[in-house]
């Protein structure tokens, strides 16, 4: 291999060298010293040749994902929540409940001892909640949220908004 | 705050435990349900589901309850079953 790679290179100097003197010499060793020669720049082209289209995925590999975040936060754009439009939304849903009295509801309303539901009532208010807010409750979360101040606490925490 | 989530009668553990397993199916009821694709369907299966455990709410006694749960749980892997198949 490096015999060859030295050889090639001997045979490169002369042909520059003849190239450089084109009229020192005679046209048959011109010829042979070009086939000689032959092998090596093809191979080096076609090395370059590879190395460019690796530079190029690269590239293309760098640009995708930066237009694919453009894209995502573009499609994601939801007016963003803040503790007073949960506190809204909350007590919207829990007036259209059919078994919440609309006017005596406050914030802080505890639902059995306040508001006289039960606990599969509070069970129904807390699956409302989910399909309001669009994610799941845990049931061991679900179980201790009893007053709309807590459900909009626990939502603000899960949704990371703070004041 | 804590002293407000224990119920005005206290219960015995058992009687505890079957009150959680008994909210876990309404809850898992109500999810199963959610799924239902059908608008009406969906309304009618709810209220349907919610009056028998309303009716049933008072049940004190445990081997009523147990066999209320069971019968419970045969409804909701019916209503899954037919929801899986409807979905295929």
């Amino acid at each position: 291999m490096l015999n060859l790679g030295v050889m090639a290179s001997r045979v490169l100097v002369r042909y520059v060298r003849s190239l450089a003197r084109p009229s020192a010499r005679l046209c048959p060793v011109n010829v042979t010293v070009r086939a000689a020669a032959a092998p090596l720049p093809l191979n080096q082209r076609s090395f370059s040749l590879l190395s460019c289209s690796q530079r190029t995925r690269q590239t293309d590999q760098t640009r995708v994902p930066g237009s694919l975040v453009q894209l995502s936060r573009q499609y994601g754009d939801l007016p963003p929540l803040t503790l007073e439009s949960i506190k809204d939304r909350v007590m919207y849903v829990l007036k259209l409940y059919d078994k919440v009295n609309p006017e005596t509801i406050l914030v802080t309303s505890h639902f059995i001892k306040d508001l006289g539901l039960d606990s599969l009532d509070q069970v129904e208010i807390i699956m409302a909640m989910e399909d309001e807010f669009g994610f799941e409750i845990p049931d061991s979360e679900a179980e201790k949220l009893m007053t709309p101040d807590e459900i909009v606490q626990y939502i603000a925490d899960k949704k990371d908004v703070y004041e | 705050m804590a002293s407000s989530r224990i119920p005005p009668v206290t219960l015995s553990l058992k009687q505890f435990l079957q009150r959680q397993k008994v909210l876990g199916l309404y809850r898992s009821m109500l999810r199963t349900i959610r799924q239902v694709p059908n608008e009406q369907d969906r309304k009618y299966l709810r209220d349907w589901a919610r009056e028998e455990f309303k009716r049933n709410k008072g049940a004190t006694e445990q081997d009523a309850i147990r066999m209320m749960v069971t019968q419970a749980n045969m409804h909701l892997q019916d209503l899954q079953k037919s929801l899986a198949l409807a979905r295929s």
